[in-house]
């Protein structure tokens, strides 16, 4: 550029404006993509202006917002990435210029059948990975200039931004409504037990942290306690999947062993990725016993009537997904009447630069053979405080009823 | 770019990813990553030096297994060289010493043919 227009300075400033607007900002993030679509078509005198998403799973750029384009979003378009015209610009991840819209040039039928003549785009950008396309197309043939890419890319910026922020709130409020419903508030009523929980999200992203209690029509009452590795949206859909998981292998086999292997090769053939740790108990019907695999977890800690608690002596067993054919362990545990176990996640015990036995004593010492819920407002005051948890942290504590009362029960 | 915290030196033609003082939630992830990189270099053994490591969390022992799943499914090895008792410790509670082999010296890690894993 040589000789500068201060017209065209002066309309190219406004048009960068309609685009940076803040009053954007205070539009919900989808309102703010249809405007932003809408404004970037004015900007560029563009007749089409369409966003695709990445999805990750599927290697796919998703139609997703659209403006003269509508029947893109509506049809639900699907890009490969790399192929047709959105797709290299998510593959070479640089702003493309077409000057001829064809199957040669454009994948997507829509496009070419409208009419549309001259297209450019640009990738959409987040944490400097590319998770969408912008592009605008014009039914009359045009050349799209460096200036053209160079404010498409600022609208592309800005769509980029809202998306992520549209996708960390989607993903926050998906992961509070999964811990809602799989985390149970409510614990089985068992004759000749008391129980208690608690669950405390960690301060960064909710992950993966569960507890369950449940009865088998055998009379045979389960707990398990379980940590996927990671957090936030995925890690708590992994999470969901392997409580159901164990609640249905669990009414098929009283032998946790078995259970617990199941759970194991069902999680290696599907989430080949994932990686959990699981405490699985299966308590006998009159509750004097239990069976117990470990799988990467820590050991649940018992604490007998007038004596000290302890960590219930485990052996232990690889953690999920580890290894293939991985048979772990069964212990049995006696559970004399008035005993209390308290089952817990890694964010209990676990704090920075300290080995793992002491937070490991400063539970035994924290749990004593009284009632859960007293024991469990124990144990999260002598352990957690006032600090906010770093991790997850999900307790359990089960009593069973002191002899006597059993009796009176019975 | 190589992580700063995870230096990596190559030994006889196996990369062999050194460890820090503390391995744990706040360094997870750099973990994984230095070792998902250096097994890029090609399938085959990986040796992850933990020598002067005193501390190591749930989160390290996690970076450690997806290192070591990754590398089993490519055909490879991953072996560690472990001699604090704190981390011995954690890796006895958790199970996870039955499932990666590791040595209590460098060259007994680099020396150790494969199959022939012996975790004391």
């Amino acid at each position: 550029m040589t000789a500068v227009d201060p017209v065209s300075v002066e309309a190219r400033l406004r048009d960068i404006q309609s685009i940076t607007d803040v009053a954007l900002s205070r539009l919900d993030d989808l309102d703010l993509l249809a405007e932003l679509l809408d404004r970037t078509r004015e900007v560029l005198q563009a007749d089409t202006a369409a966003v695709l998403l990445l999805d990750f799973s599927s290697g796919q750029l998703i139609a997703t917002a659209a403006a003269g384009l509508e029947e893109e979003v509506r049809q639900g378009v699907r890009i490969p990435v790399g192929h047709g015209f959105a797709g290299r610009i998510a593959a070479e991840h640089r702003p493309v210029v077409l000057d001829r819209v064809d199957h040669t040039t454009v994948m997507n039928p829509i496009l070419w059948s409208k009419g549309i003549r001259s297209m450019a785009g640009v990738p959409m950008v987040a944490s400097g990975r590319v998770i969408g396309v912008l592009h605008v197309g014009s039914l009359t043939p045009r050349r799209f200039t460096s200036g053209d890419v160079e404010l498409l890319q600022l609208a592309g910026d800005r769509a980029a931004a809202a998306v992520q922020s549209m996708t960390a709130a989607a993903d926050r409020a998906a992961v509070t409504a999964l811990q809602r419903s799989l985390v149970p508030s409510a614990l089985p009523a068992v004759a000749g037990a008391e129980m208690a929980a608690r669950y405390i999200p960690g301060s960064g992203a909710v992950g993966g942290d569960w507890y369950d209690v449940f009865t088998l029509p055998t009379g045979h009452v389960c707990v398990t306690v379980g940590d996927v590795a990671g957090s936030g949206l995925a890690a708590a859909v992994i999470m969901g999947r392997m409580r159901s998981t164990l609640r249905a292998y669990a009414l098929e086999t009283t032998d946790p062993s078995e259970v617990v292997g199941r759970l194991d090769r069902k999680m290696q053939h599907f989430e080949p990725d994932a990686l959990a740790t699981v405490v699985y108990a299966v308590m006998e019907p009159g509750l004097h016993q239990m069976h117990v695999a470990l799988a990467g977890h820590f050991p649940p800690v018992i604490a007998r009537p007038g004596q000290p608690a302890e960590l219930a002596d485990i052996r232990p067993g690889a953690l999920i997904g580890a290894a293939p054919r991985t048979r772990r362990p069964v212990t049995t545990v006696a559970v004399p009447p008035g005993a209390l176990l308290c089952f817990y996640t890694d964010g209990l015990v676990e704090r920075p630069g300290e080995v793992i036995d002491e937070g490991l004593d400063r539970l035994c010492r924290a749990v004593t053979a009284q009632s859960p819920e007293a024991a469990c407002a124990t144990v999260m005051g002598a352990l957690v405080g006032s600090e906010p948890a770093r991790d997850d942290i999900a307790l359990l504590m089960i009593r069973r009823h002191a002899g006597r009362e059993t009796d009176t029960d019975a | 770019m190589p992580d700063a915290r995870f230096p990596v030196e190559m030994i006889s033609g196996v990369p062999v990813v050194v460890t820090p003082e503390e391995v744990d939630i706040t360094n997870a992830g750099g973990l994984r990553t230095a070792l998902l990189e250096a097994a890029g270099n090609g399938p085959g053994r990986l040796v992850v030096d933990m020598t002067r490591t005193q501390f190591c969390d749930t989160a390290g022992l996690h970076a450690l297994m997806l290192a070591h799943k990754r590398a089993v499914a490519e055909s490879g090895d991953i072996r560690l060289v472990v001699t604090s008792a704190a981390v011995l410790r954690i890796f006895a509670i958790t199970g996870l010493d039955d499932v990666i082999p590791h040595f209590a010296t460098l060259e007994e890690a680099l020396a150790a043919t494969s199959g022939s894993a012996e975790s004391s």
